[in-house]
């Protein structure tokens, strides 16, 4: 049988000296993490209506929309505030002109109101919409209406924020129970700097922060620690196979050890990734994006912030302290 | 590693028969599914966002229930005292911010008697629970002043009625032939989830969520509708301030009416009602009956009232006002209004369904018409199989035919797997899901990549080809089911935290880590060690 594996192009023991910049790294994630932050407190997120609460209508007006009057009429009503943009359909939709989106800001829940407001604001919106904008005849041509209250959208924030503190929790009391504590504490440091860069990436390009970038940053969570953990296990079985080589050495070597599966790996999620980026619809966009970007950053900070931080850890030698005893009893 | 017991291999084969079986049905179409055996029809449902249909989160107004209590409470307190001999009592009046009506008496010599009889008033919550919950807690302020309070206990009681009697009207009101696929379930202490797949008009549907759809029939107050009562309640800037035991309800045409707040003949003594035309004016009309009881009760009222005129409340609006003409035995009437044939016949559908206990608030509302659905169905498909067909070409790029092929039915098997427990489990596909199913195409390989580099590596160490692939597997094990592990918690976390369409995507994420696992681990183990039992190759084409 004739065989074309690529794979053999790999070089079998790779040499390639990514502990000697470290310092480089950090400098770059430090200036990073720094500059997303930043960008935060300046510019915020652009958060979704998932988390500021308000009215997002998307209608087909059966022809390509005058976008200039639906803008007037939106106005007209009452909502001087709202977003009005075109989107173009997807290669695969079904629809050969652009659709609407219209954004309706949070409206305030007066007495008279009460928590129906975004319910008042969406029905004034329809009902102008339906009496001025020819080849918008009402429900039939609307693809998709969201509202979304103060109390809901209050909750769904602070339930995201939630699950992103709770899984680094829960991911820190694993990583510990299976390694040192340098390593639980590499790892968990690493995440933070993963989701501070990928909120940092989301104030700078502005796009939209709803729920399914919740999920996005819990699964680079996942996919980060995946990595790292691969990196890992390959630095504690390297410890206790050159005990006499020094620690900088063994971090790098385990490094080179798993990098043809860590670029392997990173390789077909992003072929997956971008498939799902170019054509699996508008509504997966943002999700796909974050992912991509994820995988990008989790692959780095796997290898130049989660293994350089038992550096600085002080990661100890298990033939010091007995821990590498302890570690093998615990892995067999 | 490489050895497999017989028992095993049939375990492993029948597994992966039953999950080929389970996923079938999402291939067949629907009249084959139809003859298949009941276990075998299950495909994956698709999620609200995918078919197109309208998801809502209804909060329940459980104040004014508690406050409705209070204030019946207060008019049992006074038919208690009213009945009981020489017990007088100065104020008897309701304090919302403490649930509890507060009683005080004329005479302080009364207080041991009023205390006894006050106390005698609580009953139990649920008599049929072994639990001694009390309804109300009696107080002794001082020798004249008591405090009645609505217990804990009885208020998550009414709380508990109070949601699952909304969700019997509003399921009765919405699909009153019971042939609609919908869900309507408790959400939290006060909220209803209600979900309509490929609903078409969500706009009908808010408007009988919105009605309370509470009838009471009430006599008007001749004494107090005339023009000075009227008059002096215009001055005071509120027609609210009536005499007492009266209540003011603005008529649907204008104005306003007062009359008898307490009534006996309220929307439980309807039977049916059903839309229909006058007889004469052939205008629209809501036909009703009473039940047994309240047509005697009704008979008996209009007896009495010859020549007074009653109205019919609804929702706090006086719908119409007629003068009794005579005494109406027969149980059945009609109701004339401003009706159009659609207002008729919607209000009779409410009546039918009798009324919210509650009124209902739309919190949150996210409704997908098809075309959408459908639009983000094609995507997906299209997404899910480039994405499959990249990762597996490059899986034969990098690995040759033999190892490529073994990680390629892992990949296929993964995918087959995944939908059969989606199918099993009756899960719901979301618009995230197909994003979770879709990176699990591409994070399913890493397994297989793993124990691949490992054989790589011990094979360069000089290890013959049965060694090196069992040590491979042997020495991947740890970090495989270390790095998935991690990734579960995530996924579980995502799990119990999100909501809706983010849940969907928990669900296949756990589901495409578990598979991907099970079909690297064990399945490509199965096939490579079957294939290095027939072959004996001397070194490996890796």
């Amino acid at each position: 049988m004739k065989d074309i594996s690529l794979v053999k192009f790999f070089p079998m023991e790779p040499k390639v000296p990514f502990l000697s910049i470290r310092t480089l790294a950090a400098l770059l994630s430090t200036i990073a993490i720094i500059a997303s932050l930043a960008l935060f407190s300046v510019r915020g997120l652009n958060y979704g209506i998932d988390f500021t609460g308000g009215t997002v209508i998307e209608i087909d007006t059966g022809t390509t929309p005058d976008l200039a009057k639906i803008r007037t009429v939106v106005a007209d009503a009452g909502f001087p505030g709202a977003s009005v943009q075109g989107i173009a359909p997807d290669a695969s939709s079904t629809l050969d002109h652009d659709y609407v989106r219209i954004g309706i800001p949070l409206q305030p829940e007066t007495e008279e109101t009460g928590a129906q407001a975004q319910q008042i604001a969406m029905k004034a919106t329809q009902d102008a919409l339906v009496a001025n904008i020819d080849g918008f005849d009402g429900p039939e041509d609307i693809r998709s209406q969201e509202a979304v209250g103060s109390a809901v959208s209050g909750e769904l924030r602070t339930k995201g924020a939630l699950a992103v503190g709770l899984a680094l929790l829960m991911v820190l009391a694993y990583i510990w129970f299976r390694f040192e504590w340098q390593f639980g504490m590499g790892a968990v440091i690493a995440l933070f700097h993963d989701v501070i860069l990928t909120i940092g990436v989301f104030s700078l390009t502005q796009i939209e922060f709803n729920l399914s970038i919740i999920a996005a940053i819990l699964t680079i969570v996942g996919y980060s620690l995946n990595d790292t953990v691969i990196v890992y296990d390959r630095i504690r079985e390297n410890l206790r196979k050159y005990k006499k080589m020094p620690l900088p050495e063994v971090l790098n070597l385990s490094i080179n050890d798993t990098l043809s599966r860590t670029i392997l790996t990173s390789f077909t999620t992003l072929l997956a990734l971008f498939a799902l980026y170019t054509l699996g619809g508008s509504g997966l966009r943002g999700f796909s994006f974050a992912m991509i970007w994820g995988v990008f950053v989790g692959t780095y900070s796997s290898i130049f912030v989660a293994s350089p931080l038992l550096l600085m850890l002080k990661l100890k030698r298990g033939v010091n302290t007995g821990n590498a005893e302890k570690a093998e009893a615990r892995l067999t | 590693m490489l050895f497999f017991s017989k028992w095993k291999i049939t375990l492993i084969l029948g597994a992966l028969l039953l999950g080929f079986f389970f996923a079938l049905p999402n291939a067949l179409p629907s009249e084959t599914r139809a003859k298949m055996p009941g276990m075998f029809q299950r495909t994956i449902n698709l999620g609200l966002d995918l078919q197109g249909g309208a998801h809502m989160l209804l909060e329940v107004d459980l104040t004014s229930v508690i406050s409705q209590a209070l204030e019946n409470e207060r008019d049992t307190i006074r038919d208690g005292f009213r009945e009981a001999d020489r017990l007088r009592t100065e104020t008897i009046r309701v304090d919302n911010e403490n649930d509890a009506v507060i009683v005080r008496l004329r005479d302080a010599a009364d207080s041991d008697k009023a205390f006894e009889l006050l106390r005698g008033m609580s009953k139990a919550v649920d008599p049929q629970s072994l639990s001694n919950d009390k309804t109300t807690k009696v107080e002794k302020l001082s020798a004249k002043d008591f405090r009645v309070t609505i217990t804990e206990a009885n208020i998550a009681d009414i709380q508990k009625r109070t949601i699952a009697q909304s969700m019997n009207v509003l399921r009765r009101r919405i699909d009153p032939q019971g042939t609609t696929e919908m869900t309507i379930a408790p959400e939290g202490d006060d909220r209803i989830l209600l979900q309509i797949p490929g609903a078409k008009n969500v706009d009908d549907i808010k408007s009988v969520i919105n009605k309370t759809a509470n009838l009471a029939f009430h006599m008007v107050r001749k004494e107090s509708n005339n023009e000075a009562a009227m008059e002096l309640a215009r001055r005071e800037g509120s027609l609210s301030k009536v005499p007492p035991g009266a209540a003011y309800f603005p008529e649907e045409e204008g104005g306003g009416l007062i009359v008898e707040r307490r009534t006996k003949i309220t929307g439980e003594c309807l039977k049916t009602s059903s839309e229909g035309l006058h007889p004469e004016g052939n205008y629209p009309i809501v036909n009703f009956t009473f039940n047994i009881r309240c047509a005697r009760l009704f008979g008996e009222l209009t007896q009495k009232n010859i020549g007074q005129r009653f109205a019919v409340v609804l929702d706090d609006v006086i719908i119409t006002a007629p003068r009794i003409n005579g005494a109406i035995t027969g149980g059945s009437g009609f109701i004339e209004g401003s009706f159009t044939l659609e207002s008729a016949r919607e209000l009779s559908l409410l009546l039918n369904a009798g009324a919210l206990p509650a009124k209902l608030v739309i919190v949150e509302e996210r409704t997908v018409g098809p075309g959408l659905g459908q639009d983000s169905i094609n995507a997906g498909k299209i997404a899910s199989i480039i994405g499959l067909a990249g990762v597996g070409l490059f899986m034969w790029l990098s690995y040759g035919l033999r190892f490529g092929t073994i990680a390629n039915i892992a990949l296929a098997t993964n995918i087959i797997l995944i939908a059969g427990a989606l199918s099993l489990m009756g899960a719901t596909l979301t618009l995230p899901g197909i994003a979770g199913i879709i990176l699990t195409i591409g994070m399913a390989v890493d397994a297989n990549v793993l124990i691949f580099e490992r054989i790589r590596e011990e094979a360069h160490l000089g290890r013959p080809p049965v060694n090196a692939i069992e040590t491979g597997y042997r020495r991947s094990l740890a970090p495989i089911l270390d790095a998935n592990i991690t990734t579960l918690i995530a996924a579980v976390t995502l799990y119990f935290v999100g909501s809706g369409p983010v849940r969907g995507f928990a669900v296949t994420l756990a589901i495409g880590i578990i598979m991907s696992v099970f079909t690297a681990v064990v399945v490509a183990r199965l096939i490579t060690a079957t294939w290095l039992r027939r072959k004996r190759p001397k070194s490996l084409p890796i």
